[in-house]
């Protein structure tokens, strides 16, 4: 019976995964296929590389990656930063008003964005960032890290105290125990927020359309490869599949080399109470 | 903490860093579309512009037309405001009324030496506000292996008595071959159709101007237009799926060779090209006229360098300089189509005469109508309206039952003109009245009081010792969280309280500059008219939410724990593939679930039918579409459950799965009793953050578009949700203030929500 089970845990984990794969498959397909003229085309004409050729021939595709690329690591650091330094504070510190920003926090993140658009491009107008990077890497540093605060603060919480409290009457110093304790213990929570403050930064596209629209060369992938089929003009779904197949591959990489992080030895050290 | 202060550094340098004051040499600067060989001709004219007159003009490259007139509104006061800016004629009316677009003076010389719709496309109230340069139009595309030139019909009869004869059947009655081929649902090539019988989008008055009161969808010839559709609907002659919107079908049968006839452009010139169909483009039966989208030049009012601006934009009209910018604009020898001239010279030109294609629809181009460049024009394609309806009409509504047409047509003229009028209706000021005053003040009053009596009551009970915060802890947390505190308040407060203030305004489409404080008209408005059909609305996007947050979650959870259990190298290869849905950009994926769950062609259903299960309607019919959505939006979010629930299954001791265990409590059982309850309080806080994510998901909008669509127009389809509709119902007539006032009123509600919910759970979190 457990065998059974276990069998079927299997099996279900296996078609989903199919599933999954699927939408890779289907947006190469898609890329490599020959005159597609519909995005719901499953099976085209035949497969030609052209499209890849296209997409660096005809657009700055290149600039673009690479615009994302700068962005999208500075935010990561950034939001790497500020959200363990805010998740830290959050958790560990008692202090006056700390509820009350928490709540600030999380309520904040209701208004919808595509209205906030108006004030968000006057701030960028009155402090000079409008159509510098920099201006992307602040407000998508402020996106996640906003987002993410929440989450780390989850994690923070899941670590006993104890371990805290130990270490001090050992006489060790708050800062000590952050680097010594604290922080190899939510190294799995800084790679899933590096993650996300990655993909976050890499794929907004709302603000970055607005702000960065002076050079066709500054802009950021999302916003270049969304040109791409936002024209009535004969909308090339090829050349769009195949910049996100580009496009994707960094966020692969990235999920692939922290995967270890978030395994890694969580419970190791820890007091076994 | 070293970092941290490099870090407050970093960003204050930024905050404090001026924008670059430019040179006072004069500076013309030029927006235009998006064709990379456009702008290199474009820049080489600046040189020369330069060099003749010493003037810089500076061009930037506008990758979306569509973005344009936002762009402008936004951009047009700003130092580097552009003067000259290229979009499309019928985006002007709201931007001439708001003056953001200099008049124009047109002389004989100019006028004679463009086609007449350069002008009248960009007229309006009498004054012409730009100069045409491309005419985006259609005719009729047909392929010369299955007509010939000299066979083309000339009046419609003819069209049609041709049609019917090329269209062909196999012996089992399938249609192998069509004379026409047409979209149902569409309004925009079926015009000249429309027109023939009597129908059209806004009347106008006896000078030329648009009534646009006077709408034409629902008299006799349009019933007539409705039977005579049906006809060549029932000849095989019409897209038989009730779903698409666009053309794409129609071109890959066209491409296919299969296809003799149909209105079209050169939108896929290329894809005809690599498909080797032999084509041409003639003008349409009867010298109907096609309706049109033109292109052109308009100069931004409030240019600094107005003389400069001008001189410039007469300098790239001049016929050389146009003949250029064309041959680039269709990328030199590739011809793509892509810029169809109003140059007189330039349609005369060898570069086009010598391109068959391109010469046949620069004649067309000629004798065309110009969409209708009123606000009010907006209403037409930014809505899925006319869709829904001619949908209805033509295959019934979602329970698949006929409609009446004429019913149908009034109902959709009738939504149309209250638009229209809510479009220009003066909002007046709506004094507050006292007794707002008086439950607003009560209210906050009595919040006040409650927390008055809670905290004496707290100093009264003699367990209750107050927490004394420490003064040197507090300075330091709030030392810390002040670079975020900073964003916050730049990025998320100021804008909560910027919209705050314009529900209160009468911003609008029409109204972009001058607008003033009309007091509570807004909200006014939305509790007296607009409530209504809102409680459905609420109530479905709360189901919507909390059933994607809620499945994703325990989905996510449940998978975690299998994977944790799954040999370790193939788990890694899971996660890889689990997570590709957060890789790919959704509105691809979107697309695909879109495709796939097609009742007609899905791969879904004819992966089921070969088990022999019958056609499944995903998203055509109302309740399925709900589920259909529901679990399309699972599979986007169970990834990112699965990936934080793993890394947080680590961090649970391993001595509650063996004391369970040693209780001989089942797998099962400890994944419901253990691992899901402490996964849960720990993610509290990311759940009612990713209901408020769905609560606000847009994506839903790609997937149905809001369908199936409600029996009645305007009201909510069965996926709408709350924001959607709602701005769509606000943005549509270009009411921002009133947007504004929902979202205000969205984030109160919302807000409650998440307070209450965070409240109710502080206990449960503390425990």
């Amino acid at each position: 019976m457990k065998i059974l089970n276990k069998i079927l845990l299997q099996v279900l984990l296996f078609l989903l995964a199919l599933v999954t794969l699927f939408s890779l498959i289907y947006v190469l397909i898609i890329a490599f296929g020959k005159n597609v003229i519909s995005a719901t085309t499953f099976i085209p004409e035949g497969f030609t590389f052209e499209n890849f050729v296209k997409l660096f021939r005809e657009t700055k595709f290149a600039n673009w990656l690479a615009n994302s690329l700068i962005i999208s690591t500075t935010t990561m650091v950034i939001s790497v930063i500020l959200v363990s330094v805010a998740a830290y504070v959050f958790s560990r510190l008692r202090f006056y008003g700390k509820e009350r920003l928490f709540n600030l926090v999380l309520l904040v993140q209701i208004f919808p964005l595509s209205l906030s658009m108006v004030s968000i491009f006057q701030i960028f107008v009155k402090t000079g960032l409008l159509n510098k990077p920099l201006g992307l890497i602040i407000i998508d540093s402020a996106l996640s890290a906003t987002g993410l605060i929440l989450l780390a603060k989850g994690y923070f919480d899941t670590i006993p105290y104890e371990l805290d409290e130990a270490a001090m009457m050992d006489g060790a110093t708050r800062l000590q125990i952050l680097r010594k304790i604290t922080f190899p213990l939510v190294k799995p929570m800084l790679a899933v927020v590096g993650i996300q403050s990655f993909i976050i930064a890499y794929n907004e596209y709302t603000i970055a359309s607005a702000v960065m629209t002076v050079n066709v060369e500054k802009m950021p992938l999302a916003v270049g490869l969304q040109s791409l089929i936002a024209g009535q003009y004969g909308i090339n779904w090829s050349m769009y599949c195949a910049g996100a197949v580009i496009g994707s591959i960094p966020m692969l990489i990235l999920f692939y080399s922290m995967q270890k992080y978030f395994i890694s030895g969580l419970t190791e050290g820890s007091v076994k109470s | 903490m070293k970092r941290l202060a490099i870090l407050i550094l970093f960003l204050l340098t930024f905050f404090a860093s001026v924008p670059a004051v430019s040179g006072s040499e004069k500076t013309v600067r030029v927006w235009i579309g998006a064709i990379a060989e456009e702008k290199e001709v474009m820049d080489e004219l600046a040189m020369e512009f330069k060099e003749k007159t010493g003037v810089n003009v500076e061009v930037y490259q506008k990758l979306e037309i569509f973005t344009v007139p936002n762009a402008l509104v936004n951009n047009a006061e700003l130092d580097e405001r552009p003067d000259i800016v290229y979009m499309q004629a019928p985006d002007i009316g709201g931007l001439a009324e708001s003056g953001y677009l200099l008049p124009l003076e047109i002389d004989d010389d100019l006028r004679s030496r463009f086609v007449d719709v350069a002008f009248e496309a960009f007229t309006y109230n009498n004054q012409v506000y730009g100069i045409g340069y491309s005419n985006s139009t259609y005719g009729l595309l047909y392929n010369k292996d299955l007509i010939r030139e000299d066979e083309l019909p000339e009046t419609w009869d003819e069209l049609f008595e041709k049609a019917e004869a090329l269209t062909l059947r196999d012996e089992t009655g399938n249609i192998v071959q069509r004379g026409l081929f047409l979209n149902a649902n569409d309004m925009w090539f079926n015009y000249p159709l429309i027109k023939k019988y009597g129908g059209y989008y806004y009347g106008t008055y006896p000078n030329g101007e648009y009534n646009a009161y006077d709408v034409g969808l629902d008299n006799e010839g349009m019933l007539a237009y409705v039977e005579k559709m049906k006809e060549l609907k029932a000849l095989g002659m019409v897209l038989n799926n009730p779903e698409k919107k666009d053309y794409s079908d129609i071109v890959a049968e066209f491409s296919k060779g299969s296809v003799a006839m149909f209105f079209y452009g050169l939108w896929h010139a290329e894809f005809f090209k690599n498909a080797n169909v032999n084509y041409g483009i003639a003008p349409l039966p009867e010298n109907a006229k096609p309706i049109t989208t033109v292109e052109g030049f308009v100069v931004n009012k409030f240019t600094r360098e107005e003389a400069a601006a001008l001189d410039f934009l007469r300098f790239i009209l001049e016929d050389d300089n146009q003949q250029r910018l064309i041959e680039a604009g269709n990328r030199h020898q590739r011809k793509t189509g892509e810029r169809n001239p109003t140059n007189i010279n330039v349609i005369n030109s060898p570069y086009i005469q010598e391109d068959e294609v391109l010469a046949s629809i620069a004649q067309v181009g000629r004798n065309v109508e110009p969409f209708p460049n009123i606000p009010e024009g907006t209403l037409w394609y930014n809505q899925d309206v006319t869709f829904n309806t001619f949908r209805a009409i033509f295959f019934g509504d979602s329970s698949g039952n006929e409609v009446d047409a004429q019913y149908k047509l009034n109902e959709l003229a009738d939504y149309i003109r209250r638009n229209v009028a809510l479009m220009n209706e003066e909002v007046e000021f709506v004094k507050t009245p006292w007794y707002v005053f008086a439950i607003l003040g009560g209210a906050i009053l009595a919040l006040a009081a409650y927390l008055f009596v809670k905290k004496i009551k707290q100093r009264r009970d003699p367990n209750y010792f107050p927490t004394k915060h420490s003064r040197t802890l507090t300075l330091l947390a709030w030392g810390l969280m002040l670079p975020l505190l900073a964003l916050l308040l730049m990025f998320y407060v100021y804008p909560i309280i910027h919209n705050f203030y314009l529900s209160f305004t009468n911003y609008s489409g029409l109204n972009l500059r001058n607008y003033g404080i009309v007091g509570i008209a807004n909200y006014k408005t939305i509790f007296l008219a607009g409530l209504q059909g809102l409680v459905q609305l609420i109530l479905w996007t709360f189901v919507f939410a909390l059933s994607v947050v809620a499945i994703s979650f325990v989905f996510g959870t449940f998978l975690a724990t299998i994977l944790d259990k799954t040999n370790v190298r193939v788990a890694k290869v899971y996660r890889l593939i689990y997570i590709l849905p957060w890789v790919i950009p959704s509105i691809i994926t979107l697309l695909m679930w879109q495709g796939l769950l097609d009742t007609e062609s899905g791969l879904v259903n004819k992966l089921l039918g070969l088990i022999g299960i019958g056609k499944i309607p995903w998203l055509s019919n109302a309740h399925m579409a709900r589920l259909s959505t529901i679990l399309v939006m699972v599979w986007f979010s169970f990834p990112y459950f699965m990936v934080i629930a793993y890394s947080f299954l680590k961090s649970i001791p391993k001595d509650y799965y063996e004391a369970a265990r040693i209780d001989g409590a089942s797998s099962f059982a400890i994944f419901r009793k253990i691992t899901l309850p402490l996964i849960f309080r720990a993610l509290i806080p990311i759940l009612i953050m990713s209901f408020i994510m769905q609560f606000n998901q847009f994506g839903v909008y790609i997937l149905t578009g809001g369908g199936p669509a409600s029996p009645r127009i305007g009201n909510p389809g069965a996926t709408d949700l709350l924001i959607t509709y709602v701005f769509n119902t606000a943005f549509n007539t270009k009411r921002y203030s009133l947007a504004a006032a929902y979202s205000v009123i969205i984030f109160i509600f919302v807000a409650c929500f998440a307070l209450i919910t965070m409240r109710a759970n502080k206990k449960k979190m503390e425990v």
